[in-house]
């Protein structure tokens, strides 16, 4: 208990809370942009691992650690073209093809890291060190926690603020909006409901792909097979927590980064507590939350439905 | 999640124009896979004939399959049954993990019992730890609307991590020199193998497969959740309680990976280990989308992807096909299967095939 106290109480734990809050931010933001336009992406853990693939290997090929980031990326953002050609431009099932990708991206990350590295053994590559920020970081009390963290940390933080007010206060979000509650009347307005699909898919793959870029090479500068490890459904449930609002993602971002960082110092801090049973914590935590939670939420009327023109 | 379009994913068109199109998706991600493989620097033909001659070219070989495919099929019958009603169970990892669990916790009790007792009790109360855990999502859905999507994830990871505690701990091998795993069960908890070749768990498969194939074709619980399935609307004007069918439904899947659980722990693996399923949960995904959620198409798919995994396992020594190849064709072939049966793309080349007459046949969304 005493133990327990002591981690709760440390400034390292809620910078680790920040750092394993990002990835999960990310794509939460990007999953919320996608439904918002009316397509429930449930490709997103496939999006990240793709992401988190990519940033090692871009990494690897170029050595620098920012071309990691655009490498991720990208392939991140080809896989949210896939889901978009099935999904939004032959309407097929929403679900079903973010199942089927999660699966693919499973099975193609895992092959390709096995084809690029011998044996399946990827080598440490550059990333993301801290950075404080000059003068910032030397506030006292939380000037380390929130202004000692790697530069992906802070481009999260301005992407949330940037979507926030596009979403909001721009011409572009209110017609994606429209696409999302009623496309069948906006299209009549005059608004291309498939090509505002199509952008917010890509542009949800592009976040979902940068967190899972954060993953890689913000914390371990390696890649595992299946290393999203479900951070993509739990993004999934945190929109929703959320409430689709892009100013409520951040609370529930970052009430599962702390309780992961709290799972993750207890196993260094306490040997006695079984560590298995804490690594499992953030998913029953997020479950918890989810159901606590979900109450009254209002998501966008026509979410996971197909447009078709006629 | 409107479920009436889940059911035009099920059934659309003609039996015989399903399985031309469900062939066609498998046979295009076969060559998607034989892609990668040559990107490995493997001649994909070669690559292929080895894979299928260590799946089937032997009796060992076919031995090995079917022991592949028993966990694989048993969990996508589960898998197939709730999409029927509408429901994605994407737990299948997580139920196996809890019927093992389940299954040898029994098999350690009770090892004096036997065979003829032992293997059905195990059997019985994995079926049941499973049902137990599928029904948690079942009941977050239909008491709290929650998307079984994104619960029945969450549970595999609890799932999984409580097992790995579990065989760390209290459950370990006292004689295993610290690996985490369970003892091994007793000779009396262990289901054959029939004649070298047939293990006794395709008879598991087979009792199952024609109860799920009865309870949805020829009981009033199989049309009341096919009514579920067909959207909410349709269920609520025959007067069925939703919610009641949503937990069944899902109680049953969970049922179904956990007896698969049990029924690897029994007839192959012998102990649970944090590393007991090698992802049949999602395979049975894949395989019960793939068979559209019918039952012949489910077992058909099953085999073929349980096949797939042992040859692709057995061709390690002489090829070095990666595992990874199987996932790959699993993933492309349902995104395949899908855009054969998208309406907007059959209008596509209806289009083209009769230009300026593709508008008529337009049917509303």
């Amino acid at each position: 208990m005493h133990a327990l106290l002591d981690i709760l109480t440390s400034g390292a734990l809620y910078a680790a809370g920040i750092r394993l809050a990002v990835p999960v931010f990310l794509a939460a933001l990007g999953e919320l942009v996608a439904e918002r336009g009316g397509l429930v992406n449930v490709g997103l853990e496939g999006m990240m691992l793709a992401g988190a693939f990519g940033g090692v290997l871009g990494s690897y090929l170029f050595d620098d650690p920012w071309l990691g980031v655009i490498t991720g990326v990208v392939l991140a953002v080809v896989v949210a073209a896939i889901q978009a050609g099935v999904a939004v431009s032959l309407a097929g099932d929403q679900i079903v093809t973010g199942i089927a990708l999660n699966i693919a991206v499973l099975g193609a990350t895992s092959f390709m890291a096995r084809t690029v590295w011998t044996d399946g053994n990827v080598p440490q590559v550059e990333g993301f060190d801290p950075w404080a920020v000059p003068g910032l970081s030397s506030l006292p009390g939380i000037g380390d926690v929130v202004f000692g963290q790697g530069a992906l940390v802070y481009l999260a933080a301005a992407l949330g603020a940037v979507l926030w007010w596009v979403l909001t206060r721009t011409d572009w979000g209110l017609r994606l909006r429209a696409c999302g509650e009623d496309p069948r009347a906006a299209d009549s307005l005059g608004i291309r409901v498939i090509a505002m699909r199509w952008q917010a898919t890509l542009i949800c793959g592009a976040l979902a792909g940068l967190g899972g870029v954060f993953i890689s090479l913000g914390d371990i500068f390696t890649f595992s097979d299946g290393m999203s490890g479900g951070r993509g459904f739990i993004a999934l449930a945190i929109v929703i927590i959320a409430r689709w609002s892009p100013s409520h993602l951040v609370p529930a971002a970052l009430l599962f980064g702390v309780c992961e960082a709290l799972a993750l110092r207890a196993q260094v801090t306490s040997a006695d507590l079984p560590y298995e049973l804490l690594l499992a914590l953030p998913y029953v935590l997020t479950l918890a939350v989810y159901a606590g939670l979900v109450g009254r939420t209002l998501p966008p009327a026509a979410l996971g439905r197909p447009y078709v023109r006629r | 999640m409107s479920a009436g379009r889940l059911a035009g994913f099920v059934r659309s068109g003609a039996a015989a124009s399903v399985a031309v199109r469900t062939a066609a998706a498998l046979a295009a991600a076969v060559a998607v896979g034989g892609l990668a493989l040559m990107i490995a620097g493997l001649d994909p033909v070669d690559a292929y004939r080895a894979v299928l001659d260590e799946a089937v070219g032997s009796s060992f070989g076919i031995r090995s399959s079917l022991l592949q495919a028993l966990p694989i099929t048993i969990t996508a019958l589960g898998v197939a049954l709730a999409f029927r009603a509408g429901l994605f169970n994407l737990g299948g990892e997580g139920q196996i993990y809890a019927g093992a669990l389940a299954a040898v916790l029994v098999a350690l009790q009770a090892r004096g019992l036997p065979f003829p007792v032992l293997v059905p009790l195990m059997l019985v109360f994995g079926a049941v730890a499973g049902g137990l855990w599928g029904g948690i999502a079942g009941v977050l859905r239909a008491r709290l609307g929650l998307s079984e999507i994104i619960t029945t994830i969450l549970l595999n990871f609890v799932a999984f991590w409580m097992v790995s505690y579990l065989v760390r701990g209290p459950i370990q091998d006292p004689g295993g020199a610290g690996y985490p795993y369970t003892e091994k069960v007793v000779d009396g908890a262990r289901l054959p193998v029939i004649g070298d070749t047939v293990p006794a768990g395709v008879l598991v498969l087979a009792a199952v497969a024609i109860g799920a194939w009865a309870l949805l074709e020829r009981s009033v619980v199989g049309v009341r959740l096919k009514d579920v399935g067909e959207g909410p609307s349709a269920a609520a004007f025959a007067g069925w309680r939703i919610d009641r069918q949503v937990i069944l439904a899902l109680v049953i899947a969970g049922a179904l990976g956990g007896l698969a659980g049990a029924v690897e722990l029994s007839g192959n693996q012998h102990r649970v280990s944090d590393f007991f399923t090698p992802g049949w949960g999602f395979d049975a995904l894949a395989v019960a989308l793939i068979g559209r959620g019918t039952i012949a198409g489910s077992v058909a798919a099953g085999v073929f992807f349980g096949g797939l995994r042992s040859g692709i396992d057995g061709a390690q020594t002489s090829v070095a096909v990666p595992e990874s190849v199987g996932q790959i064709v699993q993933g492309t072939a349902v995104l395949f299967l899908i855009v054969a049966n998208a309406d907007v793309a059959v209008r596509w080349a209806r289009r083209i095939r009769q230009p300026g007459h593709g508008r008529h046949h337009a049917r509303t969304a």
